[in-house]
């Protein structure tokens, strides 16, 4: 009997060193341990021992139960541990090849610029309002000072519905709405669409976005416009991006700037390190010919000036606010209008204003 | 307007480049275009004598040439030219000079070296008239002592720089030589030196002996002045008037002529000149045109007159437009022997207006509508008298026409230093002031220490206020000294209006479902209306219409959406992208309904998709989840406009307000817009209709505490049976106790029949508060099953 359990026990030990997985293991345990189990029998059959001989023979028995048990139980989590550590190599995966395709699509960029436009003034504690499309002559025109009959008007090819109404040619008459239905202190943008009668080409588009700011308070000076462009051009283009201020006319302010930024591709130095030289060739225009004298002495985005051109800007004209039912004594106020494409197109390297009304997928799905 | 560097220094002393010159007017408020040369067009062409000049032995008309170019030696040079000779002096386009038509490189012609070529006018794009022989044929002649080898640029006055400034309409005094001039001394702080204008009166009688004016609206002719020259002999003007103008971009003609375009850049008053002896009577009348009276203008285009315009007549007829364009009979000829300047002032709107009218632009009319000054009238008809007897081209007759009824007063304002200051952000000194506007000459002067009085001269009529009289201080100021500062004023709330952050929200969850944004014009072409097979009736025909539009595409404002969202797709399909989902966030216009209102504008959506994995249920999701963000459900059904697929159409609607239209586009109008055998699926939402619906707050169920149980359920139904019609009567059948109703399972087959179908419905159904028993269940079941056979014919699949 004796014998036989020492058997049973290497037999059994040697079994589980073997064992070749946790299934097999289970296998093993069953045979031994389980109900039929060859230990279980011998438990079983003890009742025919006699009974001086039971305690011994129980102990004995329960001792290389034991020990199988605890053999079994070490060798099963190192079966388990293995089995695990197998099951996560065979599941690696490729993770270069790329994922299901981009879900995502995208604003068109001119919306996209126009949004960064917007949260920077908003952020400054502007209110941004809307206007019509169509527009009262009245409002794009006269009360900006612009009379009827006035050259100024050349300088904005106008679409006409009829005699008192336009498509409008810039978002300004939105200022001319807000200050004949707002007291001050105002503080606005309009963003939106306008409409010039130009050819469309790489620089103009018969239809195109403008946004519009205006501030009337007490005691606002031209520092103050300033101010608030240098911020803008900051948040919209980058630390070191700054204004320069130029005279300029505009019937509604006065006095009135054109506002040109840093140009960001050359730093505002107006050479680039490594510009290319190509000579002029014959045949070229005139014309041709000076803009690449430019633009190999320097930055072709800015013409080797480092400053682009902008936006227009200026205090608005006293006679503008009188108009608008506002007291130019006691108020004065700024004004600036710029236009959305041009900023997209500096801001997103875009070089030609076209791409933007072609809405080829190719160039749109670029900027998701 | 192009000013050659030359003419300015004449009365500015400018002791710096072109360049530095340009950007001090720039940065003082005259614009510059750009900074050119003349005959930046060419290079490396100079004067040659021609030594020899034999016939090609292999050609009928070249001939072989040795010119001498300044060289050691003679060059040999191949010309073709009929006028070529020896003793002729040429200009001579070296080996590498860059022409116009390319670059010159030496080589063989016909089996003859040729080093250069020898140039004709055109060859070198500069016109007959800017020297004596270019307009003639063959190559240019130079009849001058010039030794070979001179650049042809000093021959024939080029190379001098050209200032193109870009002067804006508030400073139509600058508009001229002497009102630049005048800028510029007040920039450069220099003195502007007008010539000292003596007229020499050589002619025999007075001008009364020769000519007859008759003002009959000084309104809109407030100043006519007139003289007349006798003994006039047409011939060339001297070089340096013929270089003047051909650098200020002025082809020159003959001595008369080009005094009276000479005296318009210089002064910026537009001269006419007649020729006397074709001025019916010696008469002229300045008078309003007769309603329907005719004209030929210099151009040869005859046109019929209103009452409104104004026009420069003889007793009877009207014979040229008043500062617009002259006629043809009194043209200066060559024999011309007497003639009449007129240098007069035309109001500028009612200018305008005609010109505008006519369709007339001319250098002159947009001098007048700009605003010509009256005050300097005589004074620049005075120069040109002037020039006469500089050019020795005729005797000017003692006495002058002037009629001057109203002379221009001259405005003062008084404008206040601290007021300037504030307005401009910029501390300046009352003293500062005053010597800028002076040096503008503008006659100020400092009263105590805080009040300016100006007295603004004729010819600044953009200065009307202190606002005005700011914008000169901090211009001559400078610019640059504008401190950078954020405004010291209340705090106001930033926020964008409702309806932007609306849109933005819209975009925002398209541009999540994958969409990409376009833009299109707000006009379109009306054809594409007609493209989409609207109703006769149907509102989306009737469009705002431009009175000018840019062509006929872009003629009317668009209506719908939808056309041009299909051009869109239609360029993308063509330029092989073949997959694509699209929205466009904008208006649409309705013409007003009464007269001088403006028209409706609407915000709206399309959206549309197309290509691979696409079809009608992607735009109905879309559609449904965009619907869904702003917590509104509608209810589709299927119809539609006629220019969607007959089958693939619907509308959605809440509360029977339709607030999308959707479907598959009729291949008959997919053709139309050519795109051929493709299907395009479109959603039209309308926002405006929309945004009222939006539930700000949608509510929250508590969490459920007890079990749901689910059953399926499969009905057979004829195949005009909606299947999303019977989830929407599930729905309401088991609403007490329905979770969720989906549809799994849609079977057509031989067993169940032709037109017959099968759908199957997963439903979960679950009470808030309790299990729900089986006798519940199969009676809620039974409930759906007697719904969908009352509604629908439905029965139970065996």
């Amino acid at each position: 009997m004796e014998k036989m359990l020492r058997e049973i026990r290497e037999r059994v030990m040697q079994n589980i060193e073997e064992a070749k997985g946790s299934q097999n293991l289970e296998q093993i345990r069953v045979a031994i341990l389980g109900k039929k189990g060859e230990l279980t029998g011998l438990l079983r059959g003890m009742g025919k021992l006699p009974p001086e001989e039971r305690p011994k023979m129980g102990q004995m028995v329960n001792e290389v139960r034991a020990a199988i048990e605890e053999k079994m139980e070490a060798r099963l989590a190192e079966l388990l541990e293995r089995e695990k550590a197998a099951r996560l190599q065979a599941e690696a995966i490729d993770v270069t090849l790329p994922g299901p395709e981009r879900g995502a699509g995208s604003l068109h960029p001119m919306n996209i610029a126009l949004e960064k436009m917007i949260n920077i003034f908003v952020g400054m504690g502007y209110e941004a309002v809307e206007g019509p499309e169509v527009e009262f002559d009245h409002y794009n025109f006269e009360l900006l000072n612009i009379p009827k009959n006035h050259p100024a008007r050349d300088a904005q090819d106008t679409f006409y519905v009829d005699d008192n109404i336009v498509l409008r040619t810039h978002t300004s008459p939105v200022q001319a709405r807000i200050m004949t239905t707002r007291k001050p202190p105002i503080r606005v943008i309009c963003p939106g669409r306008v409409y010039r009668a130009d050819e469309a080409d790489a620089t103009h588009s018969p239809v195109f976005h403008q946004m519009e700011g205006l501030v009337i308070d007490e005691n606002i000076t031209m520092g103050d416009l300033k101010g608030t462009l240098d911020e803008f051009a900051r948040q919209m283009f980058g630390e070191g991006i700054k204004t320069r201020f130029r005279p300029s006319f505009f019937p509604f302010t006065e006095p009135s700037a054109e506002v040109d930024l840093t140009c960001a591709n050359c730093k505002g130095k107006g050479v680039l390190p490594l510009a290319k030289l190509s000579p002029a060739e014959p045949g070229m225009a005139t014309s041709q010919i000076k803009d690449l004298g430019r633009a190999t002495s320097g930055c072709r985005m800015c013409k080797g000036t480092g400053w682009i051109e902008v936006l227009g800007a200026g205090m608005v004209n006293p006679k503008v606010l009188e108009m608008c039912g506002i007291d130019s004594t006691k108020y004065s106020g700024f004004a600036f209008g710029m236009g959305v494409e041009r900023m997209a197109l500096l801001k997103y390297n875009i070089p030609n204003l076209r791409y933007l009304y072609e809405n080829d997928l190719r160039f749109l799905t670029q900027y998701r | 307007m192009k000013v050659p560097m030359k003419w300015l220094k004449e009365y500015v002393d400018i002791d710096v480049s072109a360049e530095a010159y340009a950007s001090k007017m720039v940065m003082t408020g005259t614009a510059v275009e750009g900074v050119d040369k003349t005959g930046a067009q060419f290079d490396k062409v100079v004067v040659g004598k021609v030594v020899s000049c034999v016939d090609h032995p292999n050609s009928d008309h070249l001939h072989i040439c040795m010119v001498d170019v300044g060289e050691a030696e003679p060059i040999q040079i191949v010309c073709g030219a009929p006028n070529v000779h020896a003793g002729m002096r040429v200009a001579a386009a070296l080996d590498g000079a860059h022409l116009p038509g390319g670059k010159i490189k030496k080589g063989k012609m016909r089996g003859e070296v040729s080093m250069g070529m020898l140039c004709s006018g055109p060859e070198l794009d500069v016109p007959a008239g800017l020297y004596p022989h270019i307009g003639d044929e063959g190559i240019i002649e130079i009849f001058e002592d010039v030794a070979p080898g001179t650049d042809v640029k000093a021959v024939f006055g080029l190379g001098d720089d050209i200032i193109d400034f870009e002067i804006l309409a508030n400073r139509p005094d600058c508009l001229s030589v002497w009102g630049l001039a005048r800028e510029s001394s007040a920039v450069l702080e220099k003195h502007f030196v007008m010539p000292e204008i003596a007229v020499e009166e050589k002619g025999q009688g007075a001008f009364d002996d020769y000519a007859k004016v008759e003002v009959l609206d000084d309104v809109t002719c407030p100043r006519y002045c007139a003289r007349v020259i006798t003994n006039v002999k047409i011939g060339p003007s001297p070089k340096w008037m013929r270089e003047y103008l051909y650098g200020a971009g002025v082809r020159p003609i003959n001595n008369i002529v080009d005094i009276t375009n000479f005296v318009m850049l210089e002064t910026g008053h537009p001269m006419h000149a007649f020729d006397l002896s074709k001025v019916k009577d010696q008469t002229i009348v300045v008078r309003r045109a007769k309603p329907g009276e005719k004209l030929t203008t210099l151009d040869g285009k005859e046109h019929v007159l209103d009452e409104s315009m104004l026009v420069i007549a003889d007793k009877e007829n009207a014979t040229g437009l008043a500062g617009i364009m002259g006629g043809e009979e009194s043209e200066i000829v060559d024999d011309t022997a007497s003639v009449l300047f007129e240098c007069a002032a035309f109001e500028r709107a009612n200018n305008r207006v005609t010109a505008r009218k006519l369709g007339i632009r001319t250098e002159s009319s947009g001098r007048f509508e700009k605003g010509v000054c009256p005050d300097t009238a005589m004074e620049a008809l005075n120069r040109a008298c002037m020039l006469v007897n500089m050019l020795e081209c005729g005797d000017v007759v003692p006495g002058a026409y002037d009629n001057y009824p109203h002379p221009m007063e001259h405005r003062e304002i008084e404008a206040s230093v601290k007021r300037v200051c504030r307005r401009i952000g910029v501390d300046v000194p009352g003293e500062v002031m005053e010597d800028i506007l002076n040096r503008l000459y503008i006659d100020t002067t400092l009263v105590g220490d805080d009040t300016l009085h100006c007295v603004i001269p004729a010819f600044r009529q953009d200065m009307e206020t202190e606002a005005d009289v700011s914008e000169e201080v901090l211009r001559m100021y400078g610019y640059d000294h504008i401190p950078s500062t954020l405004m010291n004023a209340v705090t106001m709330p930033g926020y964008r209006n409702e309806k932007l952050v609306f849109n933005d929200r819209v975009k925002d969850a398209l541009v999540g479902m994958g969409l990409f944004e376009v833009l299109n014009y707000s006009f379109i072409s009306p054809k594409w209306i007609e493209k989409l097979n609207l109703a006769d009736d149907d509102p989306r025909r009737s469009a705002v219409v431009l009175r000018n539009p840019l062509g006929e595409d872009t003629s009317v404002m668009r209506t719908s959406l939808v056309p041009s969202m299909l051009n869109t797709v239609a360029a993308n399909l063509n330029r092989g992208n073949a997959d694509g989902k699209l929205f466009e966030l904008s208006k649409t216009f309705t013409p007003a309904e009464k007269d001088g209102e403006l028209p409706a504008e609407h915000n709206a959506l399309c959206v549309a998709a197309f290509g691979e994995g696409v079809d009608f249920y992607t735009v109905k999701n879309i559609v449904t989840w965009l619907l869904a963000k702003f917590g509104v459900t509608a209810a589709i059904a299927a119809e539609g406009d006629a220019y969607y697929h007959p089958g693939r159409k619907a509308r959605m609607r809440v509360d029977g307000q339709c607030i999308a239209a959707l479907g598959e586009i009729h291949p008959d109008v997919a053709e139309a817009f050519d795109i051929s055998g493709r299907r395009v699926y479109v959603a039209e939402i309308d926002l405006d209709a929309l945004r009222p619906l939006e539930k700000d707050f949608y509510g929250v169920k508590p969490l459920p505490k007890f079990p749901a149980v689910s059953r399926d359920i499969a009905v057979v139904v004829d195949e005009a049976v909606g299947a999303g019609a019977m989830m929407d009567a599930i729905a309401r059948a088991a609403a007490k106790t329905l979770e969720d109703v989906k549809l799994f399972d849609i079977y057509r087959g031989d067993k169940l029949g032709a037109g017959r179908k099968s759908v199957a419905y997963a439903i979960t159904l679950r009470a808030p508060d309790r299990t729900l028993t089986d006798e519940e269940i199969n009676a809620t079941m039974e409930k759906v099953l007697k719904a969908l056979n009352q509604q629908f014919g439905a029965e139970l699949r065996a």
